[in-house]
């Protein structure tokens, strides 16, 4: 009886929805045992890093040290590259890249079944984890969710012989698909014409054309590329970039869930708000540049102290516009000082006029102050 | 040998289970995750054979329950096994009681091999099957871990009185 109860509730299990919050609330407490399972480990690491020597510290310190450096020397570039590449972007009106958010997850457990690659991460349900979500590592793309607990997650490896990803050559966008073997060291590419432009040592990075995969992350370099003329296609074999059984933080990365569609839209209105703002700055300065120019005109002055004419042209453009803020000057005196200088020389032989320049150099100032 | 006597120190027989839960997702090393013990179904056949009465199918089948939603397996697909094989120890248990430790490490290396081939088949029938045979190597390394496991509880059970 227990043998038919056991087949119905596989059946019921693989086909319907029925028994998800029953397993969801036993893996509530079942899944304490990976954590206390992983004890150990943890413990292990805790003494090893209470009595790590100073020594040893200090050397992890300095390789953390210039690892850092180096990343933010990389990181310089990016930004200006990244800039670089919206605005190529916006030349070719293809949609912007999507900015991913990602998060810090601790691997917890291994599927014990030996061959299924499979790992158990401690972000769950509870904590936005959802179906279908890539993992990557520092390296590299890792996997993806394939199942959901309250706190705690299951990940299926690149490497899994049921998995399988969509890449492009990063070299010269040739797409393919990369097929786990069961093997955690390797990938296949499934399907590759032997003429195809594919040589050893190329990255491979998603392509995003799942739309399960984010684009342009990591995936694997081509180990070994076989031509026989046996074979209809091309042998191709890679390493994944992600060290895939080893690595023990993984970042979750959550892209926003919207259709492409959608997410076009989006892309669209943002850079519609994106050039009205830009188009209002543009009205602000319009509006400060006269004002800004005699501000600029006192000091001009040093140069051509000696020649008071086009101090003098100055004062008389500016006039106009400063007949208004007469009674700035008192509360603009901060902003207005370092105009002083400037413009006390060429007050030695006409002391009215200073004060003309003076209030138009104070909202200007304080112009420049807003923005 | 004490029907009368009060059921007790029962709490040690799931204290083992628990450990056994424990061990079948401890991590191990790579290349000895294919050998990795049965730990459950040991188990459970120990105490189906020491305590009839009280560690039957059911108990069986909820450990299989468990065992399932650690390994995100199908609900249900070791919850037959270990059905299985609790079914099996339990209509051998008369005989099985009687045999020297070495004819018992035959025996549970057949039945656990059984259950094993029983696991592929299912396995295959829900769509990852494994490419080789060398699933049956945990019940060679289980029917190995035996004699040591059965000493070791008998001593346990004796030693508390386990009833």
């Amino acid at each position: 009886m227990l043998v038919v109860l056991s087949v119905a509730v596989m059946v019921v299990d693989a086909r319907f929805t029925l028994l998800k919050p029953v397993r969801s609330q036993m893996s509530l407490v079942l899944m304490q045992s990976y954590w206390i399972a992983d004890l150990p480990e943890r413990l292990y690491q805790g003494v090893a890093s209470q009595f790590g020597s100073r020594t040893e510290l200090a050397a992890e310190n300095e390789k953390l040290k210039t690892e850092n450096l180096l990343l933010q020397g990389r990181l310089q570039k990016l930004a200006a590259l990244t800039e670089q590449n919206v605005r190529l972007r916006e030349l070719l009106n293809s949609s912007a890249l999507v900015n991913e958010k990602v998060e810090v997850a601790e691997l917890i457990g291994m599927d014990p079944n030996p061959f299924t690659h499979r790992i158990i991460i401690n972000k769950g349900e509870r904590d936005g984890v959802v179906l279908g979500q890539p993992v990557l590592d520092a390296r590299g793309l890792m996997g993806q969710v394939v199942e959901l607990m309250p706190y705690t997650s299951r990940v299926l490896l690149l490497t899994d012989s049921t998995h399988s990803i969509p890449v492009q050559v990063n070299r010269n966008g040739l797409r393919a698909i990369a097929s786990g073997t069961g093997n955690p060291e390797r990938l296949e590419l499934r399907h590759v014409a032997d003429t195809a432009d594919i040589k050893e040592g190329d990255l491979l990075v998603s392509s995003g054309l799942g739309q399960r995969f984010p684009a342009g992350y990591p995936v694997a370099t081509v180990k070994e590329v076989i031509h026989d003329s046996g074979q209809p296609f091309a042998i191709v074999r890679a390493v994944p970039t992600a060290a895939l059984n080893r690595s023990r933080y993984l970042l979750l990365v959550f892209s926003d869930g919207r259709s492409p569609e959608e997410r076009a839209a989006d892309a669209a209105q943002q850079q519609e708000s994106l050039d009205r703002q830009a188009a209002d700055p543009a009205a602000v300065p319009s509006t400060t540049v006269p004002s800004a120019a005699p501000a600029a005109t006192p000091n001009k002055p040093v140069v051509p102290a000696t020649v008071p004419k086009p101090a003098a042209t100055g004062h008389n453009t500016s006039s106009a516009p400063a007949a208004a803020p007469a009674a700035a000057p008192a509360s603009s005196t901060p902003a207005a000082t370092p105009a002083k200088p400037a413009a006390s020389k060429p007050p030695a032989h006409q002391p009215a006029k200073p004060a003309a320049p003076k209030p138009v150099a104070a909202p200007a100032a304080t112009h420049e102050r807003e923005e | 040998m004490a029907r009368h006597a009060p059921a007790r120190n029962g709490w040690v027989v799931w204290l083992t289970f628990a450990i056994g839960l424990l061990l079948s997702v401890s991590p191990l090393p790579q290349f000895m995750e294919i050998f990795r013990p049965l730990w459950l179904a040991l188990l459970l056949a120990f105490w189906a054979l020491a305590l009839p009465h009280k560690i039957g199918m059911v108990t069986a089948w909820m450990l299989g329950l468990a065992e399932d939603v650690l390994y995100g397996t199908l609900l249900g697909q070791n919850a037959l096994i270990l059905t299985l094989i609790t079914f099996l120890v339990l209509s051998l248990q008369q005989r099985l009681r009687m045999f020297p430790m070495w004819q018992q490490c035959l025996v549970i290396l057949v039945i656990f091999g059984l259950a094993q081939l029983v696991q592929l088949w299912l396995s295959a029938l829900t769509g990852n099957r494994q490419p080789t045979l060398a699933l049956v190597l945990p019940a060679l390394v289980s029917a190995l871990l035996w004699p040591w496991v059965s000493y070791g509880l008998r001593g346990l059970r004796l030693r508390l009185k386990i009833n």
